[in-house]
């Protein structure tokens, strides 16, 4: 048995009730983390995590070592010399920065910021703590800054703990900038100073506190002894914390939340106690219920799947969508449903399948302790939530859940939930249509084509990393690369937002053109390095019209020739004879890759049941 | 007994066997300072009670730790 399973089958075998279970537990586990990481096994998660701090953190590697087995990702820390943080930082040679981690934990506490002014904050006056503050935030800033110029791991550095009491008590508010208030102002210049930041990430560690309680987190005799900042007995809540970051890094959120209905979307059984017998709605039965169905519907609006794995009589569960007042879940917010009498097991794999998902992206509540058990043995990759038996907690069970974390969200993420519906309409649409012709006119598309900017860098980059189908070259580029190329004036970067009667798809293609390469017999051309449409868009003629539009372009600036590479793979079988059916020949194949050349001297027409819209600069 | 010497054991990685009244960190390598203040901690929690700095600073062997608990009010059996 390979040596994680071995670690997760000890660890899931003893109880863990606290700081001393994890420490003694990890002590166990030593041994077989290092065999583990010597081993040269394919398809194991690790993680590599640094932490430097201003204060003893002892623990936390302990802690967070068995909390990382447990979500079967292989851990290996560097854990920064006492309060070494801010020479470790600057010296490129540190241990720190040779440690090549994935992700840096930066965790400076409130009295290291301080100083003396933690005690006595009113030896300066107002005026010197506004520019104190404005010191403290810089010398902050070029520490994150010197990270980022040395490691591309995600940094998260922990804001700070505003303090619960000041000298002046309830007069603290009082003054035009009062010692806690300066640190709220830290907090929040810290925050503005990332926002835009795809690599830094400010861990609220404020609100962390509010939540244990800024009276109960620090253990004053284990700071005068040892200087620990936090109590020994919150390391594994603080530890719960950093997986929210951890588990988006190994790809282990989910994407979709699968749910039962009776006793889940509303109390009690719609087969037996009928419309108006489930309790839903403005009553002390009913909230539970309506409030934990809003909550779902916050996830679907910033992009989670909503499923439905029940077993029910289709047509009773459909009247509680359609009829009862207060559902806040309508049908429009399910990418799938699952309403039937089969096991759940199978649902659960026909969910997946249909929305084209692994398991492992699937979270699962149901109120049924069987079901839930069923489940769990037999699709272990699946997330079955443990959910209390008391519905009042049901809002809270997953308000505290940090399983859907992602480090981005743009708007396509957003709409992805209704895109779902939206799909189910098209799809209908198409089983109606005469033929195809008909099919693609009916649509009546919009592609509209627009040149990167800062709000469609992000999308462009997500769709190289993930678009595998449609991909003439596969190349795989980040944030900074789409952003380096679009300031290049040699290239062409563009997105296309397609749009039709059923809804908007949002960006689903892009295209980078290197313009005016110099070839050896001195003839202007133009060489696709990406040509790419999301596999929602397939079959639409998207790419037709696209590649119209670099042809024109390439025309009006006078190049005689277009170049086009195909680099084939296992997966984008389905652009395999594009550059073919539109024109292009081969002119040579150089270690697998195709080149293809359009003659400019041709004509190119696109579709003409697409309108396209190119959108200039502003 | 058994609460606090099953602490003792989870935290040093001892056996419950061996411990004796005369355990101490000069008999036991993991009775480091850090697993020390670890020890302070479980039996906080264990016991209810919360110990002042200098009953901490005082602690040098489990016989010690016993005399603590008896004066905050906890009866050890057997």
């Amino acid at each position: 048995m390979d040596n994680l399973k071995k670690i997760i089958k000890i660890i899931s075998s003893k109880s863990i009730n606290g700081v001393a279970d994890y420490i003694s537990l990890y002590k166990e586990i030593r041994q077989e983390i290092e065999n583990a990481q010597l081993q040269e096994q394919k398809g194991i998660k690790k993680i590599k995590l640094a932490i430097l701090s201003s204060f003893t953190i002892n623990g936390i590697k302990e802690v967070l070592s068995v909390k990382c087995c447990e979500i079967g990702v292989l851990p290996e820390f560097y854990i920064g010399n006492y309060n070494q943080y801010s020479q470790e930082i600057l010296n490129k040679q540190s241990g720190f920065y040779k440690f090549e981690p994935d992700l840096a934990i930066v965790f400076i506490d409130i009295m290291a910021v301080l100083g003396e002014q933690y005690l006595l904050p009113y030896q300066i006056s107002d005026k010197q703590r506004r520019e104190w503050a404005d010191e403290k935030l810089n010398e902050i800033l070029s520490l994150i800054q010197k990270i980022k110029e040395n490691l591309s791991a995600k940094v998260i550095i922990h804001n700070f703990e505003a303090p619960l009491r000041s000298p002046m008590g309830i007069y603290e508010g009082k003054h035009k900038l009062g010692f806690i208030e300066s640190i709220e102002l830290l907090n929040a210049n810290l925050r503005e100073s990332f926002k835009n930041d795809s690599q830094v990430f400010v861990f609220d560690y404020n609100s962390f506190c509010s939540k244990i309680g800024k009276q109960n987190i620090m253990d004053y005799k284990l700071y005068y002894l040892a200087d620990m900042k936090i109590d020994l007995q919150y390391i594994p809540k603080l530890c719960d914390e950093y997986l929210g970051y951890i588990k988006p890094l190994m790809a282990l959120n989910k994407k979709c939340i699968a749910l039962d209905l009776d006793n889940i979307l509303w109390g009690g059984i719609i087969g037996e106690d009928g419309l108006e017998g489930i309790r839903l709605g403005p009553t002390p039965e009913g909230m539970p219920f309506l409030e934990f169905q809003k909550y779902l519907l916050s996830l679907f609006q910033r992009g989670i799947i909503l499923a439905v794995n029940s077993n029910n009589n289709i047509d009773d569960a459909l009247r509680v969508f359609r009829e009862h007042p207060y559902m806040a879940l309508k049908e429009e917010h399910f990418a799938a449903m699952q309403i039937n009498w089969n096991d759940k097991i199978s649902n659960m794999k026909a969910i997946a399948e249909e929305l084209n998902i692994g398991l492992d992206s699937i979270a699962f509540i149901d109120d049924d302790k069987l079901n839930r058990e069923m489940i769990r043995k037999a699709l272990p990759e699946v997330l079955v939530v443990e959910l209390p038996e008391d519905s009042s907690l049901y809002l809270k069970t997953l308000m505290e859940m940090n399983d859907f974390n992602t480090f981005h969200i743009t708007e396509e993420d957003k709409k992805k939930g209704s895109m779902y519906a939206e799909q189910r309409k098209r799809k209908e649409f198409h089983k109606n249509a005469l033929d195809i012709s008909e099919y693609l006119k009916g649509l009546e598309m919009t592609a509209t084509i627009e040149r990167a900017n800062s709000f469609t860098i992000p999308r462009i980059s997500q769709l190289t990393q993930k678009t595998n189908q449609f991909n003439m070259t596969t190349r795989r580029y980040l944030e900074e690369d789409i952003q380096k190329f679009s300031k290049n004036g040699r290239f062409l970067v563009v997105s296309v937002k397609v749009e039709d009667k059923f809804g908007d798809n949002g960006i689903t293609g892009a295209a980078i053109v290197e313009k005016n390469i110099a070839l050896e017999n001195n003839i202007a051309a133009w060489r696709i390095d990406t040509f790419l449409l999301s596999c929602r868009v397939i079959g639409r003629k998207i790419e037709e019209a696209l590649l119209a539009y670099i042809i024109k372009l390439a025309k009006k600036e006078k190049a005689k020739e277009l170049i086009g590479e195909f680099i084939p793979t296992k997966k984008n079988v389905p652009a395999r004879d594009f550059y073919k059916s539109n024109g292009f020949k081969l002119a040579n194949i150089d270690n697998g890759r195709e080149i293809w050349i359009y003659n400019m001297d041709k004509g190119y027409a696109h579709p003409d049941f697409i309108k396209v819209i190119i959108k200039e600069e502003n | 007994m058994k609460r606090l010497n099953s602490i003792l054991s989870k935290v040093l990685g001892i056996d419950e066997s061996l411990i004796t009244d005369k355990t101490s960190p000069q008999n036991v390598d993991a009775w480091d300072s850090f697993n020390g203040l670890l020890l302070v901690s479980e039996l906080e929690k264990e016991f209810n009670v919360k110990f002042t700095m200098d009953e901490v600073m005082s602690v040098k062997c489990v016989k010690d730790i016993k005399e603590c608990l008896k004066r905050h009010g906890i009866r050890l059996l057997g």
